[in-house]
């Protein structure tokens, strides 16, 4: 019987060894970094949207450093408004954190979209619109760019690769520090994203596939299609070159000639004035 | 016959039941209500690292674990169910002294996945944290209250109504 009982808790042992050992793997460092190499390219990945939130959130940050948000909350809620409508009949409704819309004090003429979903309009762009549909057309192309992830994806790839290796290595919590190869790969991000939606603007074919896109958002919305070309057309008479949206948005006469050719201006129907008339109705 | 007799004592019924335990152990206590333990987990709707989380989970919620797949707990927080890898409920276990180890100056603890050492890392609340610490001149202040600004759901349908577009 002593035997029997001996055996059992041999047994036990010997069980309780095994499980203890199976979840933790240990091994030389050297080991360890053989593997990483082969382990970073297994698991490459996409910046996720939670990634894109906070990458979002530091380029509006950025902006906002040198930029005056507009305290007028009538407009603040207008803007909002006309923005929800369009981005919930974009391509992309749903980001991690929704959509957030803010004015910009000041009277450049632009419009600018951060990655995530904040987009910020100036007081100068509003003023150039001449209808609510205007600005709607203004917003359902700035939301195209978060839906086609223009802005994130503006981050170089050598970048993003080098994020993932740093974060593949087994001390990765090292890096999160203020000092931290993490950060310092995160500011360069900002840098690259900024650069593309503040500085040099969007390459031309983001341009026209933000502007089809927006087309059909506003068709969608029961805006008027035509209105994006409606203010394209006034942005080109007013001529400005190299400040605002004429950088960022470079409004050339193919651009415009393929956005007429999709959806051309139209004469406004009944309920386009009823929307014109609230539009006019909040203060700028 | 032995056997049948041996099996009617007490003493070796707590033994049969406490192999029994061992053996069953990690299914038993894994089911139920469950801590996160670890920072910066989040939920998702399948049960892979690709997707889009569906919402943060921070560190010391409890969730119920409702089944296992794999690597992956199917949890219920907050009246929404979605899918957490194992490690979110990783115990911190201190590494037990091995010969290898004393003679060849120790081991590093090396994670069973290759996608939990990325997905659980990233650009997080810990990096913005750091950047925002390092860049005293972003204007964290003002996009916090861009994103508290909510529109009203039923004044937005009021809002779509009014203008004649499409609900």
């Amino acid at each position: 019987m002593r035997r029997l009982i001996l055996f059992g808790v041999c047994l036990a042992a010997a069980l309780g060894l095994i499980w203890g050992c199976a979840g933790m793997d240990y091994t030389s460092v050297a080991t360890i970094a053989l593997k990483t190499a082969p382990k970073v390219a297994a698991a490459s990945r996409e910046i996720n949207d939670s990634e894109e939130y906070y990458v979002g959130r530091a380029v509006a940050a950025r902006i906002l450093g040198t930029s005056r948000l507009a305290t007028d909350q009538q407009l603040t809620l207008y803007v909002n408004e006309v923005g929800q409508t369009v981005a919930r009949k974009s391509t992309r409704p749903n980001t991690f954190k929704g959509y957030n819309f803010a004015v910009l004090d000041t009277t450049e003429v632009n419009a600018f979209a951060c990655p995530g979903g904040i987009i910020f309009v100036t007081k100068g762009m509003v003023q150039t619109c001449a209808s609510e549909d205007e600005l709607a057309a203004v917003l359902a192309h700035e939301v195209a760019h978060v839906a086609n992830k223009d802005g994130i994806n503006s981050i170089s790839k050598a970048r993003w690769t080098e994020v993932l290796t740093t974060i593949g290595t087994e001390t990765a919590k090292q890096y999160a520090g203020p000092g931290g190869q993490l950060v310092t790969l995160f500011e360069g991000s900002i840098d690259d994203v900024f650069k593309t939606i503040v500085v040099n603007g969007y390459s031309r074919g983001a341009e026209e596939a933000a502007d089809t896109q927006a087309i059909t958002t506003l068709r969608n919305a029961g805006y008027d299609p035509g209105a994006l070309a409606s203010l394209l057309n006034k942005m080109m008479a007013k001529g400005e070159t190299g400040a605002g949206i004429f950088k960022t948005h470079p409004p050339t006469a193919d651009r415009l000639a393929k956005v007429k050719a999709t959806a051309p201006a139209g004469t406004p129907d009944k309920m386009e004035e009823v929307r014109t008339k609230r539009f006019k109705s909040v203060k700028l | 016959m032995r056997a049948s007799v041996w099996l009617r004592k007490p003493r070796c019924w707590l033994l049969v039941l406490g192999l029994a335990a061992l053996l069953c152990g990690p299914g038993i206590l894994a089911a139920g209500m469950m801590k996160v333990t670890q920072a910066n987990q989040s939920m998702y709707g399948e049960p892979n690292f690709s997707g889009t989380p569906i919402a943060p989970v921070p560190s010391g919620t409890e969730v119920n674990v409702v089944t296992i797949s794999g690597d992956w707990y199917q949890v219920e927080y907050q009246g929404n169910k979605g899918w957490m890898h194992r490690q979110a409920f990783a115990q911190v276990q201190a590494p037990t002294p091995s010969l290898p180890g004393m003679l060849f100056g120790g081991g590093v603890q090396q994670t069973k996945s290759d996608e939990v050492a990325l997905a659980g890392k990233g650009f997080t609340p810990e990096v913005e944290a750091s950047y925002r610490q390092k860049n005293p001149g972003a204007n964290y202040a003002q996009v916090d209250q861009v994103e508290s600004f909510q529109v009203d759901s039923a004044k937005l349908q009021a809002f779509i109504k009014e203008g004649g577009l499409k609900p």
